[in-house]
C-alpha cells in the first residue's frame, strides 16, 4: 500500500468515529433512566438531592453541549469523570484493558490452533468422518451461545471434576510482580512457572469459550479455501513433480489457502469485543467488557461513550490491518 | 510521616506474616460486584458499602436484630431536639497505627456535608445525614451534630457513615483515597485486583468491635480473599466447587441445589425492602376503602410466596418490616377470603365486579401476572401492563399523570427506621407516595413522631398510625423478600444482617 492509500485510510477513521460517537450519545439520551436516580436508588433520595446530584454530574447541561463538551474532552484524550467510580473514565478503562487483551489474544491463538489443522485435515479428508466430525463441531460452534457454553464448561471442568478454577484471573499466592499488567507476560518476566500456570489455568476455559465461535469460521473458512486450492493446477503440477503430500500439502497449498484464514481472523478479532462482555460475565473476568455491561445498565454515560469509541478505533484498525495483511500476502492486490 | 512509617509497619507485618500464611485460616467470598471506590464518602452503593464496612468502621452499628448500637462511638445523648452529642471510645486505632480522635469525626462528616469537599464534588451519601449541618469538636472525645431542624432518626443513619482518618485522607487526597484504605475496622486492606478481587488481612490493632455485639475482639480468620463474581451462576459454581466459603445474593431458584449440596448450606435473613401495590385512592373505585379492602382479602400472598419466590419472604401487613423501628406486631392480616373480597365489592355498589389495569415492570411480571389472576377470581378483573421502571415511577410520582390503578411497586429501608420508609410512601403528596393516600390523622402522627426525641413515644406514635393504615389498606400489603446467601459448612459464627452488611468478625473457617 503506498504511503497516500495509507493516509486516505487512516483518514477514513475520523468520520467513522465521530459516527459512533454520535449514535452512543443518541442511543445513551434515549434510553429511560437517569444516572443520578440510579445512584440514589431511585425513589429513595428526595429530588432536591436527585437535582443536586445531576447538577454535580454535569446531566442539568443540554444534550447538546453535553455533547460538545465530550466531543471537546474526546480529541484531547480525555474523557472525563466516571459517573460512578467518581474517577477519571481513561483511569478506570487503564485498569481493566490488559484482562481483556489478554483474553481476546488467548481466544484468538485457540482459534487458529484448532482451526487451522482441523480446516486443512478436513480439506484433505474430504468427506470422511473427521470432515463430517468438524463441520458438526462448526455448526456447534456458531450456534452455542457463549453464556450457556461458558456455564456448561464451569460446571463440568470447575464443579464436576475440579480441574479448573470457576472465576478470575489468577489467585492471590501466584500474583508475579505487577510489571506489564499482564500476568502471562509478567510471570514470564518473574521466571514464575506457579504464575504462569496459574494464570493459564485461569484463562482456559474463558478463552475456549470466547474463540469457539472463531475457531468453528476460521475451520469452515481454511477447509474451503484449501478445498479450492487443492484443485489448481499447480498443485496437480507439484504431484506429478513427485513432491512428498507433505510438502504439496503445506508448502504449496496451505501457504495459498492461509490469506483468506488470516483476513478472516483480523476481522474476526474485532467480533472478539462483542463476545468480551459475555464471557467475562461469566467468568469473573476482569476486563472492559464486564465493566462496560454493568456501566450500561447504571446509565454511565462517558464510561460507555469512551469505551465504545475504543472499540469503534479498535475495529476500525483491525479492519486496516486485515486489509494491509491481505495486500502484504497477496501481491496481486498490491497497490 | 507518621503514616507512612506507620504503614510502612502495617505492611511489612502483613508481608512477615504472608510465608506463615499458608496454614492461616482464610475466607474466601464470592461476591457480586466490584467496589466502585473503597472511599466512604463518595458512592452510593451498597455492595460498595459492604466491601468498606470490612476496612473501616462508623460511629453506629447494626447488631443482629438490627438495632443501633454504638461502634466506634462509645454512647451519645440528644443535649436538645437539634443537637446530638456522641463520646468516642478510648484507643481506637487505625490501621496505619493512628489513634482516632474527634478530629477525624469531625473530618470524616465535614466530607460528607460540606459542598464540594470531596475531590471538588459533593458527596453523594450527603443526604443521608438529613438536616445535620454541622460536626463540631468538643474535646478530643467528644464531638456534637447540629441539625437544622429535630431528626431522631440521627443515629440510625449514622450506620452508613465510616469514619477515615484525617492525616492519611490529607496525604493521599480523595483520587488516593479511592484505592487506598486506612480505617478503623477488623480487616486492613492488602491489595485490590480492579474487578477480580480484594484481599484484607486482619488487623491486630482492632478495637474488638461494638460492645454491644458480643463476643467483642478481633476478627477469627487471619486473611480475607472476595472475589468478585458478578454471574449468579458461576457465584454458585464456586460455592459448589469449595471455591469460596460463602457468596452474596444466592438466586432463590439456586437454594435447592445448594441446600441438597453435603459441604453448603443456605443462609437467610428478612431483607429491608417493603413490596406492595400501590392502589390509586386518589380515583374510582380504589377510592372507596371498602375496594382496597377487597383487594386486599382477594390476594392469598402466602401462595405467591410459596410458589414464585420459594417461600423466602415474609407476609407484611403493613408498611414496615417486623425489625424495624416502632413495627407494630399486632396488625390484623387481611387472610385469604375470596367471598368476602366480593361481599364488600357489592356493598361497595360494584356487585358485577371491576376492571381495572395492574402496572409492573419487566422483573416483577410473573408477581403482578399471580396477583392479577387473584384479584379476577374475586371480581376485580386485572390485566397486567407492563412498563419501564423509570417511565412507571415518574407516571405514578405525586405530581406525575397518576392515572394508572394498580401499581406493583417497593420500597429499600436500609434504615429500619419509619423515617425512611413510613413518611415518605404515605404521608400526603409526600415524595413515594403512589397511592396517593391522604388522612391528617396519620400526617399528624408522622409529624409529631419526627419530632420525638423520647424513643418509646415515638415507637408508639408510629403504631398508632401503622394501625390506621392497616384498616385503611391503601396498598395491597405484600411482603419483605429475604436476603440469601450460600455458605460452606466449613463457615461457622458467621450470620446474616438485614442491613447487607458482612459481619466477619466472628466468622471462622474449619
Amino acid at each position: 500500500m503506498s504511503p497516500a492509500a495509507l493516509l486516505t485510510r487512516l483518514l477514513h477513521l475520523i468520520p467513522v468515529l465521530l459516527g459512533v460517537t454520535v449514535v452512543v450519545f443518541l442511543m445513551m439520551a434515549a434510553t429511560p433512566g437517569d444516572p443520578a436516580e440510579v445512584m440514589l436508588a431511585g425513589q429513595q433520595a428526595t429530588p432536591a438531592q436527585v437535582a443536586a446530584l445531576r447538577h454535580d454530574m454535569g446531566l442539568d447541561r443540554p444534550p447538546l453541549e453535553r455533547f460538545g463538551l465530550f466531543v471537546g474532552h474526546a480529541v484531547r484524550g480525555q474523557f472525563g469523570q466516571s459517573l460512578f467510580h467518581r474517577r477519571p473514565v481513561a483511569q478506570v478503562i487503564a485498569e481493566r484493558l490488559p484482562a481483556t487483551i489478554e483474553l481476546s489474544l488467548a481466544a484468538l491463538v485457540f482459534a487458529l490452533v484448532v482451526a487451522i489443522p482441523l480446516g486443512v485435515l478436513a480439506a484433505v479428508k474430504r468427506g470422511g468422518w473427521l470432515d463430517r466430525a468438524a463441520t458438526f463441531g462448526t455448526l456447534l460452534g456458531v450456534s452455542l451461545p457463549g453464556f450457556w457454553f461458558g456455564i456448561l464448561l464451569l460446571i463440568g471442568f470447575a464443579v464436576q471434576w475440579r480441574l479448573l478454577p470457576v472465576s478470575g484471573e489468577i489467585d492471590y499466592d501466584a500474583q508475579p510482580p505487577g510489571v506489564t499488567g499482564f500476568l502471562l507476560v509478567d510471570s514470564v518476566l518473574a521466571g514464575r512457572l506457579d504464575s504462569l500456570l496459574n494464570t493459564l489455568a485461569h484463562l482456559a476455559l474463558p478463552a475456549i469459550t470466547l474463540g469457539l465461535p472463531m475457531a468453528a469460521i476460521l475451520m469452515r473458512v481454511t477447509r474451503s479455501s484449501m478445498l479450492d486450492v487443492l484443485r489448481q493446477d499447480y498443485i496437480t503440477f507439484a504431484e506429478a513433480k513427485g513432491l512428498s503430500r507433505g510438502r504439496v500439502l503445506l508448502v504449496h497449498a496451505l501457504k495459498n489457502a492461509l490469506l483468506p484464514t488470516v483476513t478472516v481472523a483480523a476481522l474476526e478479532t474485532g467480533a472478539l469485543l462483542g463476545g468480551n462482555m459475555v464471557v467475562e460475565t461469566v467468568f469473573g473476568w476482569p476486563g472492559l467488557g464486564r465493566l462496560v455491561v454493568e456501566s450500561i445498565f447504571v446509565r454511565n454515560y462517558p464510561l460507555v461513550q469512551a469505551a465504545v469509541l475504543l472499540y469503534a478505533v479498535t475495529f476500525v484498525l483491525l479492519n486496516f490491518c486485515a486489509d494491509l495483511l491481505y495486500t502484504i500476502l497477496n501481491p496481486r492486490v498490491r497497490m | 510521616m507518621r503514616n507512612n512509617a506507620a504503614f510502612i509497619a502495617f505492611f511489612a507485618a502483613c508481608l512477615a506474616a504472608a510465608p506463615l500464611a499458608a496454614g492461616a485460616a482464610e475466607l474466601r467470598i464470592g461476591f457480586t460486584s466490584d467496589p466502585l471506590t473503597l472511599d466512604p464518602a463518595n458512592h452510593r452503593s451498597r455492595e460498595t458499602e459492604t466491601i468498606i464496612r470490612l476496612i473501616y468502621s462508623g460511629l453506629a452499628a447494626n447488631a443482629l436484630d438490627m438495632t443501633v448500637v454504638p461502634d466506634v462511638a462509645k454512647s451519645w445523648q440528644w443535649i436538645d431536639p437539634k443537637i446530638l452529642q456522641v463520646t468516642l471510645r478510648d484507643g481506637v486505632k487505625f490501621q496505619g497505627g493512628e489513634t482516632m480522635t474527634a478530629d477525624d469525626v469531625v473530618y470524616s462528616f465535614t466530607r460528607l456535608l460540606k459542598e464540594g469537599a470531596v475531590g471538588g464534588q459533593t458527596s453523594p451519601r450527603k443526604g443521608l445525614l438529613g438536616p445535620v449541618t454541622e460536626v463540631a469538636k468538643v474535646d478530643d472525645r467528644t464531638v456534637r451534630f447540629v441539625l437544622s431542624e429535630p431528626w431522631p432518626v440521627l443515629p440510625a443513619m449514622l450506620t452508613f457513615q465510616e469514619v477515615v482518618s484525617k492525616d492519611f485522607t490529607e496525604k493521599v487526597g480523595t483520587p488516593g483515597l479511592a484505592t487506598q484504605a486506612d480505617g478503623t475496622g477488623s480487616f486492613g486492606l492488602v491489595q485490590w485486583r480492579r474487578g477480580d478481587s480484594l484481599v484484607l488481612e486482619r488487623f491486630p490493632g482492632f478495637f474488638g468491635g461494638p460492645s454491644d455485639i458480643p463476643p467483642a475482639g478481633k476478627a477469627c480468620v487471619d486473611r480475607v480473599i472476595v472475589k468478585i463474581i458478578p454471574e449468579n451462576a458461576a457465584r454458585v459454581a464456586a460455592l459448589l466447587a469449595g471455591d469460596v466459603d460463602l457468596i452474596n445474593d444466592l438466586p432463590a431458584h439456586d437454594i435447592r441445589t445448594v441446600e441438597a449440596n453435603a459441604n453448603t448450606r443456605v443462609a437467610a435473613v428478612n431483607g429491608t425492602r417493603t413490596f406492595f401495590v400501590a392502589l390509586n385512592n386518589g380515583k374510582k373505585p380504589f377510592d372507596d376503602v371498602r375496594v382496597r379492602q377487597a383487594a386486599n382479602y382477594a390476594v392469598d400472598r402466602q401462595v405467591i410466596i410459596d410458589r414464585i419466590l420459594n417461600g423466602r419472604a415474609a407476609a407484611l401487613n403493613g408498611v414496615m418490616s417486623p425489625a424495624a423501628f416502632g413495627f407494630n406486631p399486632d396488625l390484623p392480616a387481611y387472610g385469604y377470603d375470596p367471598a368476602k373480597a366480593k361481599e364488600l365489592l357489592a356493598e361497595a355498589g360494584y356487585a358485577n365486579g371491576i376492571d381495572v389495569m395492574l402496572d409492573t415492570d419487566g422483573p416483577q411480571k410473573d408477581t403482578a401476572e399471580a396477583i392479577a389472576s387473584l384479584l379476577t377470581r374475586a371480581g376485580i378483573r386485572t390485566k397486567v401492563q407492563v412498563g419501564e421502571a423509570a417511565q412507571l415511577r415518574a407516571r405514578w410520582a405525586p405530581d406525575g399523570t397518576r392515572d394508572g390503578d394498580m401499581w406493583i411497586s417497593s420500597w429499600g429501608n436500609g434504615s429500619l427506621d419509619p423515617t425512611d420508609i413510613f413518611v415518605p410512601t404515605l404521608r400526603t403528596k409526600d415524595r413515594g407516595n403512589a397511592a396517593g393516600y391522604a388522612n391528617p390523622e396519620v400526617d399528624k402522627l408522622l409529624d409529631a413522631a419526627g419530632l420525638e426525641t423520647d424513643q418509646a413515644k415515638r415507637a408508639e406514635l408510629y403504631r398508632d398510625a401503622q394501625a390506621i393504615v392497616n384498616r385503611q389498606a391503601p396498598w395491597i400489603f405484600l411482603w419483605l423478600p429475604q436476603d440469601l446467601y450460600g455458605a460452606s459448612k466449613r463457615l461457622v459464627g458467621w450470620q446474616p444482617l438485614a442491613s447487607g452488611m458482612l459481619n466477619l468478625r466472628d466468622a471462622c473457617v474449619r
